[in-house]
């Protein structure tokens, strides 16, 4: 008759210790999400300030999550592979103009050409070259 | 070599390289600038843009860029020196030319592999024939070894003879050379002497565009800012100014006419360039009149301002016209639509009755928008203003790119700002004019006028400015030839000298040719400033790609003075 009395509390209290539960894994859930929206913001590799955030599981999770993103976009496309993450808006076409905001040096793409960052030079560029020195905020994109 | 109108070879030849744009620092070279790269948009050419200065920048960007380009497209600058000779590209390096500088350095003309000019049919470069001035050295030593080798063989009667001859001959083909050579440096230097300038670079550009039917509203607009650029600031005469003009209307009712067929008309946000028979009152419409008159040269000038009998004349011919002061001082905007209505036409008719015949010029004018509209040469002294803005911390680079912004239309506050330095410049040209002329700094040295204006002046710092500079001497001397009686000093060209650089203690001088109605704008200070330097040693610059304008050490001054007199006298 003792316990019988205890039961209410103890249904109480577990109720309550679900509900922590839930909150943790719910909070858990979104780092999760959000470390996974990570990627798609800065690529594979993250800055360190980032990092500096993020606990050991969590950065295990993360080299995972690239694992199979990479592995899938290697299987698009006939196998030759197709990278998802670039232009995640339609782009409007296929060379920007970019200006220079500061002296950046000399700067190589992909095939083989050299480009002199000087600053308030204009350059006119595929987009796709472009994309990570303006994230970087070394030119800019010039709309006229 | 020329290739006049070189058209669809360009575009076949850049379509797929990437390609160096080097623009000079001028607005008619801006507005090329702008065509050619809404051109290059349209065909995806690769290009990177670089603004030059002057022949040191143009030299230190090729040297930067030569390993990455092939081709370099330079505009409104490189024709009037050796180019190959300057710049020692490698044999594969092409340059097309689009340079409004005149006379084109003869090598350039008769290079034919590496430099290709851009230049109208109708230009008239007066070049002289390839064979007055090259000349291949191998022939003549020839002829003469092939005698020389021969004389072994001979008695020695007859040798005399043969040695005779051949000695005869030599001396005759040396002063045959001799004779050609001196013809040529005479040919040379009746080509080379004058200075000017040819069909403004932007219009070229526009041509092409219209050739590949690839022309815009926005290029023509560009196009007739170039050409007005040419005229506020003196470059060609009025005759051609006049013929050019009527080549855009003939552009600009063709794109007019495309949209009048249409049932509806266009929407009040496009933009419309439209023929105007203006006032020469700069930057009147967004100002207010009063202050457009003060500070326009041509009414300045005619009305002589700067005396107390030339600001009651303006008053009386306020008055004549009917506009009341309060009308006129307030902002073009808010004056009376009454007034508006008809106010080209009132201030034409009391223009003739005070002399001033030629008030209105043809021009065109642009409007987008309800609040938009713009004059060319609206554009023209705005855009210049912010090439030239001596705001601390910017450097000529950045003031050439917020200057290249303001023409594109979607950056009206830019274009906004500039105006308002426009008019902040040209106050200080009319005050500086004022005082000039009152306090006699015009001083005439035989054969030139000389002015100088010192350190301590107001606005200084704005005149050391290649553009300002020379657009003050203009007004200058235009206010000098309506304010002074002496007939001989009219017809004399005005050299200035202002302070460039305090700390590394330059001036920077400037030459204009004289005043007159019929001047063919011909200017022989570069070569004049090329001599007086080198036989007086004087440290100098002639960084510019206007050979008139120099940069001058401050204590070189005087003998360099001394130097041009004896040598114009």
């Amino acid at each position: 008759s003792k316990n019988s009395e205890l039961i209410p509390s103890i249904k109480l209290r577990h109720c309550c210790l679900l509900r922590n539960q839930r909150c943790l894994t719910a909070y858990l859930y979104d780092r999760l999400l959000r470390i996974r929206a990570l990627r798609w913001e800065y690529g594979s590799v993250l800055p360190a300030n980032v990092r500096f955030h993020m606990c050991a599981e969590e950065v295990q999770w993360f080299s995972q999550y690239k694992k199979s993103l990479a592995s899938f976009m290697r299987s698009l496309g006939g196998g030759e592979g197709l990278d998802i993450t670039q232009d995640m808006k339609p782009p409007k076409s296929l060379y920007i103009e970019v200006r220079c905001l500061k002296d950046h040096g000399e700067f190589e793409i992909d095939d083989g050409t050299v480009i002199l960052l000087k600053k308030n030079s204009q350059h006119f560029l595929p987009r796709w070259k472009c994309e990570q020195l303006i994230r970087q905020g070394v030119l800019e994109h010039v709309m006229s | 070599l020329f290739y006049m109108l070189y058209l669809t070879n360009v575009k076949h030849v850049l379509c797929f390289q990437r390609v160096a744009l080097l623009v000079a620092s001028d607005i008619d070279a801006l507005c090329a600038c702008k065509i050619l790269q809404a051109l290059f948009h349209c065909d995806q050419v690769q290009y990177t843009l670089v603004p030059v200065t002057g022949w040191q920048d143009l030299g230190t960007a090729f040297l930067e860029h030569k390993e990455q380009f092939r081709y370099f497209v330079l505009i409104n600058c490189g024709a009037n020196v050796d180019l190959l000779e300057m710049l020692q590209p490698d044999d594969d390096s092409v340059f097309f030319i689009c340079d409004t500088h005149r006379p084109v350095d003869v090598v350039n003309v008769y290079n034919e592999t590496q430099i290709k000019l851009l230049i109208k049919q109708d230009d008239d470069l007066g070049v002289p024939p390839y064979d007055d001035i090259f000349r291949d050295e191998d022939d003549e030593e020839g002829g003469d070894s092939g005698n020389e080798s021969d004389e072994g063989s001979e008695p020695s009667g007859k040798r005399r003879r043969f040695d005779e001859g051949a000695v005869e001959r030599r001396i005759e083909r040396q002063r045959a050379k001799r004779e050609w050579e001196a013809r040529r440096r005479e040919i040379l230097f009746d080509y080379e002497q004058y200075e000017y300038h040819g069909t403004s670079a932007s219009m070229m550009f526009f041509e092409l565009a219209w050739v590949l039917t690839k022309d815009t509203k926005d290029m023509l607009w560009w196009a007739v800012i170039g050409l007005t650029d040419q005229w506020v600031h003196d470059k060609i005469t009025h005759m051609k100014y006049v013929t050019d003009i009527a080549t855009m209307q003939r552009h600009v009712s063709r794109h007019n006419h495309r949209n009048e067929d249409e049932e509806n008309s266009l929407s009040i946000d496009c933009m419309r360039i439209s023929f105007e028979y203006d006032l020469r009152l700069t930057l009147y419409q967004h100002w207010s009149l009063y202050e457009s008159i003060c500070n326009s040269c041509y009414t300045s000038c005619n009305f002589k301002l700067w005396t107390l009998n030339g600001q009651k004349k303006l008053q009386e011919f306020l008055a004549d016209m009917g506009l009341p002061l309060k009308q006129v001082r307030q902002k073009f905007n808010s004056m009376d639509m009454s007034i508006k209505e008809n106010l080209r036409d009132v201030i034409e008719e009391s223009s003739n009755k005070y002399g001033l015949k030629d008030i209105r010029i043809q021009t065109f004018g642009v409007h987008f928008g309800f609040k938009n509209r713009f004059l060319a040469s609206d554009m023209v002294h705005a855009t210049a203003a912010l090439l030239e803005s001596t705001e601390k911390d910017e450097s000529d680079s950045d003031n050439f790119i917020k200057a290249l912004d303001s023409l594109s239309r979607s950056n009206l506050e830019r274009l906004h700002s500039g105006i308002e330095l426009a008019k902040r410049k040209l106050m200080a040209i009319q005050q500086t004019v004022a005082s000039c002329i009152c306090t006699n700094l015009i001083l005439s040295q035989g054969p030139f006028l000389y002015c100088y204006l010192m350190e301590g002046t107001p606005d200084v710092k704005l005149f050391s400015k290649p553009i300002a500079l020379t657009l003050l001497c203009k007004y200058l001397l235009k206010a000098f030839v309506h304010s002074t009686r002496n007939k001989r000093c009219k017809l004399l060209p005005l050299i200035m000298a202002a302070p460039k650089d305090v700390e590394k203690g330059t001036v920077i001088v400037v030459g204009i040719p004289p005043e007159s109605e019929t001047s063919d704008k011909k200017n022989f200070f570069g070569r004049a400033f090329e001599k007086a330097a080198e036989s007086t040693s004087s440290r100098t610059l002639h960084d510019n790609f206007d050979t008139s304008i120099i940069e001058l050490k401050t204590d070189d001054r005087s003998k360099f003075l001394d130097a041009l007199i004896t040598l114009l006298s």
